[in-house]
């Protein structure tokens, strides 16, 4: 067979597991695995598992196209604090922004909170005479002496293995942090430079040192990470390009993922989403809840025009997981999600101070896990539950590789429910699925109450292992009418990399009434941006005349201290789009706080450039092997299954696999695939659609 | 969606509030106050409400007992608006209320314990019938009268008052109260965009609890709120047994107004499952603006102890049951109309520091050392900007948490209050002030066998050709935040000119172009015996400059 270099790879290093998909698009084929994660040196997994999934594809290293990556290399280096000793540099008198940062305490009951650890300690902090005005005056030059005195201090006497510079106004008036950067670099060649204007040039001194210094502490370590994937890839005999999956949902090249780690923290995730967008673009669905429920988290983003929904800020390492405002703030660009502590490890137990039974966070995890896993859990848990109610089969967990044990499971539920609040064992797993579930509603409803957005004009696409056995009854508390269910749910997740796109958000920051703007400044900047924008993505694979530029403000009126995006209509703008963007500002004002008060003025504070190609696609219906399996199969069996509202009902149970387009069935039914059982309830329809996703209409 | 939610019911006949229907509706209801509070802060306008978490939403039955309230709000604020609400009730019975009624006020003995707080509360109707209220509680950017100041002899200065009155009658605006209140203020525009913001909110509580009940079946709240009430009453009710039956008293002083310090005497008893607060022998009410309410003693006097003992319990109308609070009529801490009251934040805040001196006593390891943040200590600056604009910003920094029985305070954290600091970037963008320094303040926390936290220091040059107004609110210059059970006291307040001349700290002042204001924020207080502080501690300390040598050596013993 000849070398095409025409198939894709994607890559996704987990906690756990290690996910590989593989797309071939000449002979159109799709191939999925999984292997255990190689926690010393991930790349084991990753050569381990690309050289198994090219051979069951019948390809040769030599015929990859490229290998996408994402990894929680990043996440996990954070919460486990494990990065580098970084030194930091600051303005005079500000070495202190990091460590009191914004002053709040994230539970207002909680005496004894836990504050997330430093990065840098006080100790690697030192202070540079400079000053810039926020007009940008230089009020004190650069003591470039202290410069180099701070960093041969921090290098030579601490030991420092990073460095990051943070100070203040630098978002738009970089020249002293540049110039700090110039002094450290002569010094130390090697030592890897963070600085804050090039990390996050955006306002507010905290958050952007914070991001700086983030990104200095993972540097060394990702740095060395990155080059050992590349080294061992191309010794296998791999010519094409390796790209990284960043937190917004695009691919970047090594070399940026080098210098800006700490885009990267969101890498895995982002997949998830990128797939749902990809499944909503197929599916023709413009407003979506993806959903993706795994073992102890539940993750919900909204994808509006088959684009997930942005933020550019993020927390990253927080004390209490599931807790806004306990971790490191970041900005950067990331898939805005929201994370739940629900999942099929989630644990159940009885409040002794109110005598309520809760549902998580505290998960069993994949070790003891669940009751019925028979590895020494001995509280019950969603997956339990969901094995008491009849969703699970529990002969047939994980496609048959793994026997769950049901009378342990009973005897759990027995001793710390019943026996606390004489609630018998099926309604008391009964009570964990809709405490759960309404758990998942609760947070779901806030996200899209906090964008000013209805829950029922959405179409819910559910997966991960436990999302297709939760997705009917949370669509139902929702108020949603359709779920669709894509096959291989535990896998679909790695969709997301093959199809994201060559893609960056550039920022600078430079503030303004907008009566007032220097517009030639801001076409400057956006100049600068699409240029830098530009030579990135083409290095990442796009032809340069087909990447397009979003231009955005952040504007707000004056006084207020939160800015809402506001689109541009051009990179080239002058006095005369100023009534067009002051209509632009009112009318996503008005989306989002359903008011507008014309007379108070208005300023822009940053100024954003997405920059895309356009993304890859899958021809899922082609890929997916053909059977010839009957319009309507015949159950493989039947099992009683308990729903909330409609008591015992005996649901018909299908393999997923020998379901095909066209196919309509009627719930109550449970659909088995390996990694999850998709459980509908009463009067809904299920159809498959051409590329077999399971499309549910609810009553 | 009728049959559901029969099935529902049918699912536990009997039994319909049993521990998991009942976990599930009070989420509900939590979710719809956070919802109302989502609401309030998207369409807020003022930067208040947003920046300083300066507002609450509370959802009550038909009586005006809250079932839920919104998860980050201002606790003081949750805990008195049930008690407004009931007042409303006294003067609107409840069959006199129409759907799209709002009620609003900010008599501060009625409400909140200053103007600058509105309370906004709506009727929820349920099938035609009233069910509950949805309220909510924010500061308005603006009452008129002395902005920003302590230093009032009497309420009148103070702003305009606003007796419970329709803020809205069958969904119409009351537009003669309307343009009273807006003629008398600065900034109308913003007070109205609040004011609008929270009618939003108690529209958004409204319409969440009547789906709520549409969709669960239930007739009304009360049954609901009589059992989520229980539970919460139970859960504190459990965690004040723990603590053994007596008194215990405490003392605080504060800096109070020129040379009347304020003395703040407390006594806490615990007997079986209550505990009763009493503050016989506190300073009698005096003629500036730092008397504190009744309804606000109460609210920072169960506050703090619902932190200490019952903090994971959501809260509704029985978190407080279980607790009284009494305090001597013409009191700085019951004072009597027309008492100035504008700064009450000053004395409510130290009640924490009282209650857990005095329950330090009895459980140690429930308790916190004093807070430097408590009272906190503002600075507002305003004037005119190079171009020609007006500015008014007010810095928003914390002082030190007082130490924890097994850790350190937090630095530059307000306790009870829980007002965050924004970026001097963004401050310095928006005045025309330079920021010199903004760092933790060394040997600032008080000694102990775990440290309080480290107050500030802030540097703050006026970058303008014109003088500008600087108003101080502050306390603590003179009687820094104190240690508990051997630990000492935090560094005091300190607030020096450039000139070495000090402001009073509780005043309306001005600043020259280009001089500059020190700022020293007061760091918490310790707890326990330094001297068992480990010496890695004490080292830690050292090399992060967090104390100095010189504090090692003499205060803990370590060269």
């Amino acid at each position: 067979m000849t070398t095409t270099q025409s198939a894709r790879v994607g890559v996704d290093v987990g906690g756990t597991f290690t996910d590989l998909v593989l797309h071939d698009p000449v002979r159109n084929i799709v191939r999925t695995g999984k292997l255990l994660t190689t926690p010393d040196d991930p790349s084991e997994a990753i050569l381990a598992g690309i050289a198994r999934i090219l051979r069951e594809a019948d390809l040769k290293p030599e015929d990859v196209h490229s290998v996408i990556h994402g990894t929680t290399l990043v996440t996990n280096t954070i919460i486990e604090r494990t990065g580098a000793t970084v030194g930091l540099l600051t303005t005079d008198g500000f070495r202190d922004s990091i460590e009191i940062g914004r002053e709040t305490r994230y539970d207002l009951y909680d005496l004894f909170l836990e504050t997330p650890t430093l990065l840098v300690p006080r100790a690697l902090r030192q202070e540079i005479p400079e000053r810039i005005a926020a007009d940008g005056r230089v009020l004190t030059p650069l003591d470039e002496g202290a410069v180099a005195a701070a960093a041969k201090h921090l290098v030579e006497a601490e030991g420092i293995e990073a460095i990051a510079v943070g100070f203040l106004h630098s978002y738009h008036a970089p020249q002293h942090e540049k110039r700090a950067g110039e002094i450290i670099r002569a010094l130390y060649p090697a030592l890897p430079i963070s600085l804050s204007a090039e990390v996050a040039p955006e306002i507010r001194e905290f958050e952007r040192t914070s991001t700086a210094c983030a990104n200095a502490y993972v540097q060394p370590l990702m740095a060395r990470y990155l080059d050992r994937v590349q080294t061992s890839l191309e010794a296998t005999g791999f010519r094409g390009n390796l790209y990284i999956m960043l937190s917004g949902g695009g691919i970047t090249t090594v070399r940026e993922a080098k210098d800006f780690p700490i885009r990267l923290i969101e890498s895995g995730p982002a997949a998830g989403a990128m797939a749902s967008a990809f499944i909503s673009r197929l599916a023709g669905l413009d407003h979506v809840v993806s959903f993706d429920m795994g073992g102890t988290t539940a993750k919900m983003c909204l994808v509006d025009h088959h684009e997930p929904n942005h933020k550019f800020d993020f927390e990253a390492g927080r004390v209490r997981r599931f807790q806004k405002g306990s971790g490191l703030p970041l900005k950067v660009s990331v898939v805005d999600m929201i994370e739940i502590g629900a999942g099929g490890g989630s644990l159940a137990r009885i409040d002794p101070g109110s005598g309520l039974m809760k549902v998580g966070p505290r998960s069993a995890g994949a070790k003891p896990g669940p009751v019925c896993y028979g590895r020494g859990g001995t509280e019950p848990a969603v997956t339990d539950s969901d094995l008491i109610l009849g969703r699970l089969d529990p002969a047939y967990f994980l496609g048959g590789e793994m026997s769950l044990n049901l009378e342990p499971v009973r005897q759990a539920f027995e001793a710390r429910i019943t026996a606390e609040t004489g609630i018998d064992v099926e309604q008391a797993a009964l009570g964990v699925q809709r405490i759960v579930d309404e758990t998942m509603a609760s947070a779901t409803r806030m996200h899209l109450a906090e964008k000013g957005k209805d829950p029922r004009r959405y179409t819910m696409i559910a997966f991960g292992g436990a999302g297709p056995v939760h997705a009917w009854n949370l669509a139902r508390l929702l108020k949603i009418k359709t779920v669709v269910v894509p096959l291989g749910a535990g896998v679909a997740s790695a969709l997301g990399f093959l199809v994201a796109p060559p893609a960056t958000d550039m920022v600078r920051s430079y503030v303004a009434r907008l009566e007032r703007i220097d517009w030639a400044r801001v076409n400057a900047l956006f100049a600068e941006m699409k240029a830098a924008g530009s030579a990135l993505l083409t290095e990442a694979g796009a032809a340069p005349d087909q990447i397009t530029f979003r231009p955005v403000a952040e504007m707000r009126h004056v006084g207020q201290g939160f800015e809402i995006p506001v689109a541009l209509p051009g990179l080239e703008l002058s006095e005369a789009n100023v009534p067009a963007i002051r209509a632009a500002f009112f009318d996503q004002y008005r989306d989002r706080f359903e008011r507008v008060v014309e007379e108070s003025p208005i300023e822009a504070l940053s100024w954003r450039l997405s920059c895309a190609a356009p993304g890859w696609t899958i021809d899922l219906a082609g890929a997916v092997p053909r059977t010839d399996a009957p319009a309507t199969p015949a159950p493989r069996t039947h099992r009683r299954v308990l729903f909330e509202g409609a008591g015992w009902q005996d649901c018909p149970v299908y393999d997923r696999y020998a379901l095909r387009t066209g196919t309509q069935l009627r719930g109550p039914a449970l659909i088995e695939e390996r990694e999850s059982t998709c459980v509908v309830g009463p009067d809904s329809e299920i159809s498959v659609d051409a590329f077999l996703n399971l499309v549910i209409s609810l009553p | 969606m009728l049959h559901d939610r029969m099935d529902m019911m049918s699912d536990s006949p009997g039994a319909a509030l049993d521990p998991i229907t009942l976990e599930i509706f009070w989420n509900r209801l939590i979710s719809a106050a956070d919802e109302a509070a989502t609401g309030l802060l998207r369409t807020a306008f003022s930067t208040i409400v947003r920046e300083s978490n300066d507002f609450a939403t509370v959802l009550m039955d038909r009586n005006g007992d809250s079932v839920s309230e919104n998860t980050g709000g201002l606790a003081s604020f949750s805990c008195i608006l049930p008690r407004t609400t009931k007042d409303f009730l006294r003067r609107f019975p409840a069959e006199t209320w129409k759907p799209g009624d709002t009620v609003v006020t900010n008599n501060p003995w009625l409400a909140t314990g200053h103007l600058p707080d509105f309370t906004v509360v709506t009727g929820i109707f349920h099938r035609g019938a009233l069910v509950g209220f949805s309220g909510s509680i924010s500061h308005s950017p603006d009452v008129g009268g002395a902005l920003w100041s302590a230093d009032c002899r009497e309420i009148f200065e103070e702003g305009i008052l606003i007796p419970p009155s329709y803020l809205l009658r069958e969904g119409q605006w009351n537009q003669q109260l309307l343009d009273i209140l807006l003629g008398n203020v600065r900034v109308p525009r913003q007070v109205l965009g609040d004011l609008q913001a929270q009618v939003v909110a108690a529209e958004v509580g409204a319409r969440r609890v009547a789906e709520f009940l549409e969709d669960t079946g239930l007739p009304d709240l009360q049954d609901l709120s009589a059992a989520l009430s229980e539970r919460a009453d139970r859960a504190m009710r459990r965690a004040i047994a723990e603590v053994p039956d007596g008194t215990w008293h405490s003392e605080i002083t504060a800096d109070g107004f020129d040379d009347k310090h304020t003395l703040i005497r407390c006594a806490v008893t615990v007997r079986g499952e209550t505990m009763h607060i009493d503050y016989a022998g506190t300073s009698p009410q005096i003629d500036r603006g730092i008397n504190c309410v009744m309804n606000y003693t109460h609210a920072y006097s169960v506050y703090p102890v619902k932190c200490a003992l019952d903090p994971f319990t959501p809260r509704n109308e029985g978190s407080y049951q279980a607790i009284t609070v009494a305090a001597p009529e013409r009191s700085i801490l019951n004072p009597l109309y027309p008492a100035p009251v504008s700064a009450r934040q000053l004395t409510g805040h130290l009640l924490a520091g009282a209650i857990y001196k005095a329950l330090s006593q009895v459980i140690p390891t429930r308790v916190i050392a004093e807070c430097g943040g408590a009272p906190t200590m503002r600075a507002l600056f305003s004037g005119t900007k190079h171009d020609g604009d007006s500015f008014s910003q007010v810095l928003f920094a914390s002082g030190g948490m007082g130490a924890c029985p097994h850790k350190d305070g937090m630095s530059a954290t307000a306790f009870p209050t829980n007002v965050g600091a924004g970026s001097i970037e963004a401050y310095e963008s928006v005045a025309p002030i330079i920021v010199r320094k903004k760092l933790l303040r060394t040997d600032s926390g008080g000694p102990g066998t775990f440290r309080g936290g480290l107050g500030q220091e802030i540097v703050m040059e006026l970058d303008s050709d014109q003088p500008a107004r600087l108003s101080l609110l502050s306390d603590r210059h003179d009687n820094p935040a104190g240690g508990i059970l051997g630990g000492g006291a935090g560094g005091p307040s300190v607030i020096t000119f450039s000139d070495g001349s000090k402001p009073h700290p509780k005043s309306r002042t001005s600043m020259e172009p280009r001089q500059s204001v020190t700022l020293l924020y007061a760091g918490g207080g310790g707890y326990g015996d330094p001297k068992k502080r480990s010496r890695e501690s004490v080292k830690d300390d050292l090399r992060h400059g967090y104390i100095s040598a010189e504090a090692a050596r003499t205060i803990y013993g370590v060269e």
